[in-house]
C-alpha cells in the first residue's frame, strides 16, 4: 500500500513536471479530462535534473554520448551541464562494449550500481537508462520496450517485434496459414497468439529469449484475442469449446482456464487492469460491440461481478486500459470512419484521440504515449504534446500493435 | 373454461412489471447449448479445398442470429445430414475485412456457433459439426465476406 502511494506521488510529480512545458495541447487535455489532478502547483516542480559524471575506461566518450542521447529521448529528465545545479548524476565505466552504471542523488549517496554486458554498447546503455527512469520515476522506460504487431507482409499474417523506435523489426513466427492476435509478456519476454498452423486457431506461446514455443489452448471451436495478466502468470483469451463463446482466464503454470463472462453474444479483445482483478472487453449482442468489465475471482470457484461500461458511443472495440489504470483506450467509429477515443475509468467523459481510420490503441508502459494503426501504418502519439509520428511506414498492412516494458 | 380464461389474463396483465415466468419466455432462450466436440478427425478449410454443403449464409453487418432467409437453407441441410447418417461438416464464420481484428473473429465464431446450435435442434448430430471463426483473417470465395460457410468433409 505505502509502495503503491509512493509510486503515485512519483507518478503525479513527473506528470507535472512534463505539464509546465508542454503547453497549449496540455491545456486542452486537461479541459477534457485527461491528467486532471493538482492543477494549482503543476507550475512548481520540473523535470528531474540529472548530469552525466565522470566515465571511465576505453569506451567512456562514445558511452556518455550514447547515454546523453538516450536521456534525452526519454524526455523524462533535464540533462544538466557540468556546474549545473542536479538532482541525480549518473557515473560508471565502459570496457569494450560493456557497461557498469552507478546513479547517485544530490546528496551522493548511491541508489544503484549494476552491470551490463550485452553484446552491443547501444543495448547495454539502453537498459541502463531504463533502470535510472524506474529507480527516479517509478515508471518503466521505453527504451528497451517492445511493440509486437501483425503484418501481411509475406502474403499471410504474421507477427513481428520492434522497439518503440520502430526499428530492430523481426519477424517471430513462421506458421502456416499465418499467427494473429498477439499480446507481450509483461516483461517483454514471451508473445501469446493465435496461430492457425493446424488451420484452425489456437493460442501458443513462444518465447523470445530462448526460442522455444508451446500450445497454451488447443480445443474445438476458436480461441483468440489473448491478453497477459499484468504478473504475467494468467492469461485472458476468448475461446468457444463450451458451445458459446467467453472471456477464460488461463493459469499458465497449471494451465488450467476459468470462463470469468457470461455472454450470449460474440465477446473480444480482453485487457487487464493493471491490478489484475479486473477485465475490460467488448461484447456484441447483435447491435454493435459495447464494452464490459469484469472481476477477475481471486479464488476458485468465487463469483464475478459483471457490468456494462458506458463510453457514449455505440460501437466500441479493442480495449486497453492504461498503465496507471486511470484511463480506457479503445476503437470506435466517428462518420462511418474508425477512431481512437480515451476515456477515464471509472468517470469521466471520452475524447476523440484520433479519427480518420485509427483503430487498435495500446499504451506505452510509462503510459505517455499511445500507438495505434492508421490505414494500414503505425503509428505513436505522444499524448503530453498530442505530437504523433509513424513508426513503420510502406512495411505491408500492420494491424493489432501491443506495447510492452 | 371461460372463466378460467378470463382469470389467467387478468392475472396476467396485472403483473406488467414482474418479469415472465420461465415457462413462457421464449424458447430459444432456454435452448441447451452443447459443449463442441473433439476436433480430431476433421479438416480445415485452410488445409485443402473442401466443398461447400450448402449456398453460403450471408449475414448483414452487425447480425449475430439466424434470419428467416438462413432458415430454409439450415432446414433441408439438416433434413439431407439426418438422412445421411455418416456426413460431416464444419462450419466457418467469416467477417467484412473493415471491421476490427478481434471483432470480426468473435462476430464470426459466435454466427457459426449459432448456426450449429440450429442445426442440433434440428435433429442433426453435435458430434458431426465443428465450428470455426476465421473473422478477416481470411477471406472465403464468394461475393459476399460476412458470411457462414458450411463445408463438406
Amino acid at each position: 500500500m505505502n509502495a503503491r502511494a509512493l509510486l503515485l506521488i512519483l507518478t503525479l510529480a513527473v506528470s507535472l513536471g512534463t505539464r509546465a512545458e508542454a503547453g497549449i495541447m496540455d491545456t486542452l487535455r486537461g479541459w477534457i479530462g485527461l491528467g486532471n489532478k493538482a492543477k494549482s502547483e503543476e507550475q512548481k516542480k520540473s523535470m528531474p535534473r540529472i548530469r552525466i559524471g565522470p566515465f571511465t575506461g576505453g569506451m567512456a566518450v562514445s558511452a556518455q554520448d550514447a547515454l546523453r542521447k538516450e536521456l534525452l529521448a526519454s524526455r523524462e529528465f533535464f540533462v544538466a551541464g557540468d556546474d549545473e545545479k542536479i538532482d541525480f548524476a549518473i557515473e560508471g565505466s565502459s570496457v569494450g562494449g560493456r557497461v557498469t552504471g552507478k546513479l547517485r542523488d544530490a546528496k551522493g549517496k548511491e541508489l544503484f550500481q549494476r552491470s551490463y554486458a550485452a553484446p552491443g554498447l547501444d543495448e547495454n546503455l539502453k537498459a541502463l537508462t531504463d533502470d535510472v527512469i524506474y529507480t527516479i520515476t517509478g515508471r518503466p522506460g521505453l527504451a528497451t520496450s517492445r511493440i509486437v504487431f501483425v503484418c501481411d507482409k509475406t502474403g499471410k499474417r504474421q507477427i513481428y517485434v520492434c522497439d518503440a523506435e520502430g526499428g530492430d523489426v523481426h519477424q517471430v513466427t513462421h506458421d502456416k496459414h499465418g499467427a494473429v492476435s498477439p499480446s507481450l509478456a509483461p516483461d517483454s519476454s514471451m508473445v501469446a497468439f493465435t496461430s492457425y498452423r493446424s488451420g484452425f486457431p489456437i493460442i501458443r506461446l513462444l518465447d523470445l529469449n530462448v526460442g522455444w514455443e508451446r500450445g497454451v489452448t488447443d480445443t474445438p471451436g476458436s480461441s483468440f484475442g489473448s491478453a497477459f495478466s499484468p504478473d504475467g502468470t494468467h492469461l485472458a483469451a476468448v475461446m468457444s469449446f463450451i458451445g458459446n463463446p467467453e472471456i477464460f482466464v488461463s493459469d499458465l503454470n497449471t494451465n488450467t482456464a476459468a470462463c470469468v463472462s457470461d455472454s450470449v453474444g460474440a465477446p473480444a479483445s480482453p485487457s487487464w487492469h493493471p491490478d489484475g482483478k479486473h477485465i475490460v472487453f467488448s461484447n456484441d449482442d447483435g447491435d454493435g460491440p459495447k464494452l464490459f468489465v469484469v472481476e477477475v475471482p481471486q479464488k476458485e470457484g468465487g463469483s464475478s461481478r459483471l457490468f456494462r461500461w458506458r463510453t457514449g458511443y455505440h460501437f466500441c472495440t479493442d480495449p486497453e486500459w492504461s498503465p496507471d489504470g486511470r484511463n480506457i483506450a479503445f476503437t470506435t467509429r466517428r462518420g462511418g470512419e474508425w477512431a481512437v477515443a480515451i476515456k477515464p475509468y471509472p468517470n469521466g467523459g471520452a475524447h476523440i484521440l484520433q479519427a480518420g481510420g485509427a483503430q487498435h490503441p495500446s499504451w506505452s508502459p510509462n503510459g505517455h504515449f499511445l500507438t495505434y494503426i492508421q490505414h494500414g501504418e503505425l503509428f505513436v502519439q505522444d499524448l503530453r504534446s498530442g505530437n504523433r509520428r509513424a513508426l513503420l511506414r510502406g512495411f505491408g498492412r500492420i494491424t493489432e500493435p501491443r506495447w510492452m516494458r | 373454461m371461460n372463466a378460467y380464461a378470463a382469470f389467467t389474463i387478468l392475472l396476467l396483465s396485472s403483473c406488467g412489471s414482474i418479469p415472465m415466468p420461465s415457462f413462457l419466455r421464449n424458447p430459444a432462450d432456454e435452448a441447451v447449448v452443447y459443449a463442441l466436440g473433439p476436433r480430431d478427425g476433421f479438416t480445415s478449410p485452410l488445409s485443402t479445398g473442401l466443398k461447400p454443403a450448402c449456398q453460403a449464409l450471408v449475414f448483414d453487418q452487425d447480425g449475430i442470429h439466424l434470419t428467416e432467409s438462413h432458415e430454409q437453407t439450415v432446414r433441408s441441410l439438416a433434413k439431407e445430414m439426418v438422412s445421411e447418417k455418416k456426413s460431416r461438416v464444419i462450419i466457418a464464420g467469416y467477417a467484412p475485412p473493415n471491421l476490427p481484428e478481434d471483432h470480426a473473429r468473435a462476430l464470426s465464431d459466435r454466427r457459426a456457433l449459432a448456426v450449429r446450435q440450429r442445426l442440433i435442434e434440428l435433429g442433426v448430430e453435435a458430434a458431426n459439426l465443428q465450428t470455426v471463426g476465421f473473422g478477416n483473417d481470411f477471406s472465403p470465395s464468394g461475393p459476399s465476406s460476412g458470411v457462414v460457410v458450411i463445408y463438406k468433409q
